[in-house]
């Protein structure tokens, strides 16, 4: 058995964001049953990806489990992660926090600050990765494993579920 | 949005750069990649490996027919949709005798309830919701099987009282169809497959491993499984339709001493009647939103991965309508 | 919503124009391409053509309806490419 320090941290980002929005989705997700492929939200969140921010070099992924929007380099790394709207604050917050940490613990880089931009808001929110954040992370890395290693919770029925790429799936 | 494409004459897929382009003897058609789902080859087919690449990338199958409209295969691209966890809970399913009859069983029932809506809809009385009780006494799917092949048989002596005169089916004829109507349900059979096909590709189902027929009958045999639901709706239904509205005449089959198949113009015209039909919609109670006929399928196998993963209990689709 | 897209290119562009909506839509006849796209297609479309076009020198139209429902057409002469998916 490994000892926390020693391992590898095996959670992708979009794990992390769906913690906050929805367990089955993230058990469904984690186990690669996987819809997003043909949903409409997912594809229009991908054109606002694209057409934004043309000039930053974009889609910055790391060892498959982490994918940053784009990234800019100077004294500190910036990491950017663009959404289209502020509605699910504290799953997109923690999901670049992830980001920061994994970079941290796993790759040695210190001195990184993130940010969340709102193309669509014309808002960007600075966010860092705080001791206390840090805390808040590993439990929720601890919430991940226990979910995706147990069984599939059955959905619950909020407004958000009609935008959702697994909509039909769970509804039907 | 997407939608199926039909090629019924001899001709070439070829691509220049991200185009695809159906060549055949009236000239160079443009198909825009991004809006195909899948398509249906009946002519012969000549294709540059390019155009598989490029049909690959996309995930678009194409499902090949014969000369006599019946279907020889598929080109199923590599999969993207992969779940191992699934997979295996799919094969217990299939490994546990109990657990197998249980879903083959569903889909029996579900044949048969969409061949009384059929039957129920031109009100001919039918004893199939009388046969299918008998599924009970099954203890393994072969016993079921049985049970499924009285009520079809049960199900096709009453199509004659739907059909009009010159259209009887007079039993089932299969390889080759005898008749007209015969010919008919082997071709839209065909068709229901190779639609169910399309449909299981996008999911992270295993289209061999079945419960009903055996997953070495043929190499898809999920779909097979999933198509005796459709077959009522979406084959027999069109065929009452469309011969009793005589859009289907003589002239479109091709009669021999030993066999009888549709000829070019007759295919077009079911092929049309049969797209309208996927792409027609209606209103899904449990949704509350409007889901094509095709996409039906798709609920269907949905359904069928909630029930192995054990969040729901299967139940099969029945016409409501 | 369903899309009709007309053009004036200038001839060095044009058939990259050409080619790129040719992946999207389909092709009526000299320039004039349409069809039935979702949003994000629809914005795919946009940014694909911006990026291709010089916008001083070059004219894109993009009419757009809610449905292929709500589009009368008719056709006078020759149909030089019917839509549809039987070929």
């Amino acid at each position: 058995m490994l000892s926390n320090s020693e391992k590898h941290l095996q959670v992708r980002g979009t794990e992390i964001n769906y913690y906050f929005i929805c367990k089955t989705k993230l058990w469904l997700f984690s186990h690669n049953i996987q819809m997003e492929q043909e949903s409409e939200s997912v594809s229009m969140g991908k054109q606002l990806h694209k057409k934004s921010y043309g000039r930053e070099k974009k889609d910055f992924t790391i060892d498959n489990l982490i994918s940053v929007d784009f990234i800019r380099r100077g004294e500190t790394l910036e990491l950017h992660e663009v959404k289209k709207s502020s509605k699910m604050e504290d799953a997109h917050r923690y999901q670049l926090l992830y980001y920061m940490y994994y970079l941290k613990k796993e790759k040695g880089i210190q001195n990184i600050i993130g940010f969340i931009d709102y193309p669509k808001l014309r808002k960007k929110e600075k966010v860092e990765l705080t001791e206390s954040e840090e805390k808040s992370l590993e439990g929720i890395i601890e919430g991940i494993g226990q979910i995706v290693h147990g069984t599939i919770s059955k959905p619950e029925k909020k407004k958000i579920c009609r935008k959702c790429a697994y909509y039909e799936f769970c509804w039907v | 949005m997407k939608k199926n494409y039909y090629l019924m004459s001899d001709g070439l897929l070829k691509r220049k750069e991200n185009t695809l382009y159906f060549v055949n003897k009236d000239g160079k058609k443009p198909i825009p990649i991004n809006k195909i789902y899948s398509i249906y080859a009946y002519g012969s087919l000549t294709f540059s490996s390019q155009s598989v690449h490029l049909l690959a990338k996309e995930g678009i199958p194409i499902h090949f027919f014969n000369y006599y409209g019946f279907y020889d295969g598929s080109f199923y691209p590599r999969e993207t949709l992969l779940s191992g966890d699934l997979l295996v809970k799919q094969v217990e399913h299939y490994l546990n005798p109990g657990k197998r009859l249980w879903i083959a069983k569903k889909f029996i029932e579900g044949a048969a309830g969409n061949m009384e809506k059929v039957l129920g809809y031109y009100h001919v009385q039918n004893g199939i919701g009388k046969t299918v009780k008998d599924l009970t006494l099954s203890s393994n799917v072969t016993e079921a099987m049985n049970v499924e092949a009285r009520m079809r048989s049960e199900y096709y002596s009453k199509m004659d009282e739907i059909l009009p005169d010159g259209f009887k089916m007079e039993g089932r004829s299969r390889r080759p169809p005898e008749n007209m109507v015969n010919a008919l349900i082997s071709f839209g059979n065909s068709m229901v497959y190779s639609t169910v096909i399309s449909e299981i590709y996008n999911t992270q189902l295993n289209p061999t491993i079945s419960y009903l027929h055996e997953p070495f009958e043929r190499r898809y045999s999920l779909a097979l499984d999933l198509s005796e639901m459709f077959k009522p709706i979406l084959v027999d239904r069109l065929i009452f339709y469309m011969v009793n509205k005589r859009m289907l005449t003589e002239d479109d089959f091709e009669q021999k001493v030993d066999y009888c198949i549709l000829n070019d113009g007759g295919r077009k015209k079911f092929i049309k009647e049969y797209d309208e039909r996927l792409k027609k919609t209606i209103k899904h109670r449990e949704l509350n939103r409007k889901v094509s006929y095709r996409r039906l399928i798709r609920l269907e196998a949905y359904k069928l991965i909630k029930h192995i993963l054990g969040t729901q209990e299967y139940k099969p689709f029945v016409m409501w309508w | 919503m369903y899309v009709i897209i007309v053009y004036d290119i200038n001839v060095d562009r044009v058939n990259k124009v050409k080619s790129f909506l040719r992946t999207h839509l389909h092709w009526i006849q000299n320039s004039v391409f349409e069809g039935e796209v979702t949003k994000s297609e629809f914005e795919e479309i946009k940014d694909g053509l911006k990026d291709i076009i010089n916008k001083d020198e070059d004219s894109v139209i993009l009419y757009t309806m809610r449905s292929e429902k709500a589009l009368k057409r008719k056709v006078l002469g020759v149909e030089k490419a019917p839509i549809g998916g039987i070929l």
